[in-house]
C-alpha cells in the first residue's frame, strides 16, 4: 500500500468532494479516497504499480468532463488571478463609463413620431437594446452567458432556445395583449420586483465570476447545488428565460406593450412585439454568442473577469433603481 | 503593465464613473417658471423624453393642483410613470399630455415620481 497526493483544481463545493470520491471510489485498485476541498488536493492509496502520471490519466479521463483537473503540481493559477483582475478590473470600469456616458449623452432620446409600424418598433428595439434596459435583460443575458460557457455546457443550444423562445414569447404575448385591448394592465411593481431578483442573480454571478470570493469560498449545501445543477441542464430553462424577459422592467418594452394593448388585434399586436424583440435581437445574441468564443479563446480568464466587474456594476445599478421605484428608498441618481 | 499604472487607471476610471453619476443627480435651484394658475387651479408642466425636465420645479402650496406629463414621441423609461404618494401608475401616450390631478398640496411635502425603472425621476417642492 503506497499514499498519494494529487492536486485537483475545479472542486468548487462541498458536492464536488462527494462527486469525486463516488466516481474514483469505483476503481477497485483505489483505497480511502479523499479530497481536500481547502488545500485542493486528493489523497489515495493504492497497491497498483502504476506511475503516478498513468493515474492521473485515469483520474483526468473520468472527470475532465465535469470540469475538475488533476495535476502532479500545484497550478500557479492563482498568481496568474490576480494579475489578470487588476487589467480586468480598469477595462470594466471603462465598459461601465462608455455605457453610462451613451446614456447621458442624449443620442438615444430622439423621438419616433406617428404611428407605430412594425418597421418603428424594430427600430425602437435597436435602441432600447443599447438603452438602459441593456442594464437588465442584458446584464442578466451575458451573466448566464458567461456561467454557461463557464461551465461548459452545451451553449449554441441554449442560446438558440433563449433567443428563440424570445422572440415566440414576444409574438405571442403581444397578440394576446391585441386582443384583450386594455383590460390587462402590467403592474410595475411585479416587474420591479422581477428586476430585483434579476439584480440580485447579476451581482451574485458578477462576484464569482470575478473569482474574489474563490479563497474563501461560499460552499452551497449539496442539495441546493444538485439543483442548479440539474437546472441548468434542463432544456426548459433557456425557454422559460426568454419567455420571462418579456416581464423584465425596461421602460421600452413597457411602452411597446401599451402600443400591443391598443393595437386592436392578434396579428397586429403580435407583429409589434415580433418585430421589437427583432430589433433587440442583435445586441442580446452579440452578448450571448460573443461569450461563448471569448470564453473558449485564450483570453477566457481575461474575460470572465471583465465580464463579472461589468455585470456587478450593472447589477448594482439596477437594485438600487429598482429599489428607488419600490419607494425602498429615496431616487439616488438621475441617469 | 504594471499593477501600479492599472491601479492608477483605474481610479481615474472611477473617478469619472462617480462624477458621472453625481452631476446626473444635481437637481439645481429649482424653477417656477412650469407652473401656471389658470382658474384657480395650478397647472405644472413636465416634459417626459430621455428623462424629466425640469427636475425640480417649485409650486404653490394650498391650491388645487395639476400635473401636466407632456411627451414627444417618447418610448424610453420616462413614458412609464411613477408616482408613489399618489399610487399612480401609467405609461404615458406616447405624444401628447397627461393630466394628473394632485389634489390640494400641503407646503414642505416632498413630492416625487419617477420612472418604472427607477433612474429618471423629478421632484417637486411646495412652498
Amino acid at each position: 500500500m503506497k499514499k498519494y497526493t494529487l492536486h485537483v483544481s475545479g472542486t468548487h463545493c462541498a458536492s464536488c468532494k462527494i462527486l469525486v470520491e463516488d466516481v474514483l471510489g469505483e476503481q477497485d485498485f483505489l483505497k480511502n479516497i479523499r479530497v481536500d476541498l481547502k488545500k485542493e488536493i486528493i489523497e489515495f492509496e493504492t497497491e497498483n504499480q502504476k506511475s503516478e502520471s498513468e493515474i492521473l490519466n485515469i483520474f483526468n479521463s473520468k472527470l475532465n468532463g465535469n470540469g475538475y483537473v488533476f495535476s502532479l503540481e500545484k497550478k500557479i493559477q492563482n498568481t496568474n488571478g490576480d494579475t489578470v483582475i487588476w487589467t480586468a478590473l480598469p477595462l470594466g470600469i471603462f465598459v461601465l463609463v462608455m455605457f453610462f456616458i451613451l446614456q447621458k449623452s442624449g443620442v438615444l432620446n430622439f423621438g419616433i413620431g406617428g404611428n407605430v409600424t412594425p418597421l418603428t418598433s424594430f427600430i425602437i428595439g435597436l435602441v432600447a437594446s443599447v438603452s438602459s434596459c441593456l442594464v437588465i435583460v442584458g446584464g442578466l443575458v451575458l451573466s448566464l452567458s458567461v456561467k454557461v460557457s463557464e461551465d461548459k455546457i452545451s451553449d449554441t443550444k441554449n442560446f438558440i432556445f433563449f433567443h428563440a423562445s424570445r422572440l415566440l414569447s414576444f409574438a405571442l404575448l403581444g397578440g394576446v395583449l391585441g386582443i384583450l385591448g386594455s383590460a390587462l394592465g402590467v403592474n410595475f411593481t411585479f416587474t420591479n420586483i422581477l428586476g430585483i431578483i434579476a439584480s440580485i442573480v447579476m451581482i451574485g454571478l458578477g462576484l464569482h465570476l470575478t473569482g474574489i470570493f474563490k479563497r474563501n469560498r461560499i460552499t452551497l449545501p449539496v442539495s441546493l447545488f444538485n439543483f442548479f445543477r440539474k437546472v441548468e441542464h434542463k432544456t426548459f430553462t433557456p425557454i422559460i428565460l426568454g419567455f420571462s424577459t418579456f416581464f423584465l422592467p425596461c421602460g421600452f418594452t413597457q411602452s411597446m406593450q401599451v402600443v400591443a394593448l391598443g393595437s386592436g388585434s392578434f396579428i397586429s399586436g403580435a407583429l409589434i412585439m415580433f418585430a421589437f424583440s427583432l430589433g433587440t435581437m442583435p445586441v442580446l445574441a452579440f452578448l450571448s454568442f460573443g461569450s461563448a468564443s471569448f470564453a473558449h479563446s485564450k483570453h477566457a480568464p481575461l474575460f470572465f473577469k471583465t465580464a463579472g466587474i461589468v455585470v456587478i456594476g450593472f447589477g448594482l445599478f439596477a437594485f438600487l433603481s429598482g429599489l428607488a421605484s419600490l419607494g425602498v428608498i429615496n431616487p439616488l441618481f438621475n441617469i | 503593465m504594471s499593477k501600479t499604472i492599472l491601479g492608477i487607471i483605474t481610479f481615474g476610471l472611477v473617478v469619472a464613473l462617480v462624477v458621472i453619476f453625481v452631476n446626473g443627480s444635481k437637481k439645481g435651484d429649482g424653477t417656477m417658471e412650469n407652473s401656471v394658475i389658470k382658474d384657480g387651479i395650478q397647472y405644472i408642466t413636465i416634459n417626459a423624453k430621455g428623462g424629466y425636465y425640469p427636475l425640480r420645479s417649485i409650486a404653490k402650496a394650498g391650491i388645487p393642483t395639476k400635473l401636466v406629463m407632456k411627451t414627444n414621441g417618447s418610448f424610453d423609461c420616462s413614458s412609464s410613470l411613477l408616482i408613489r404618494s399618489l399610487n399612480y401608475q401609467k405609461i404615458l401616450p406616447q405624444r401628447g399630455e397627461e393630466i394628473i390631478d394632485i389634489g390640494i398640496p400641503k407646503a414642505g411635502e416632498p413630492f416625487t415620481g419617477m420612472c418604472s425603472m427607477g433612474m429618471y425621476n423629478f421632484s417637486i417642492e411646495f412652498i
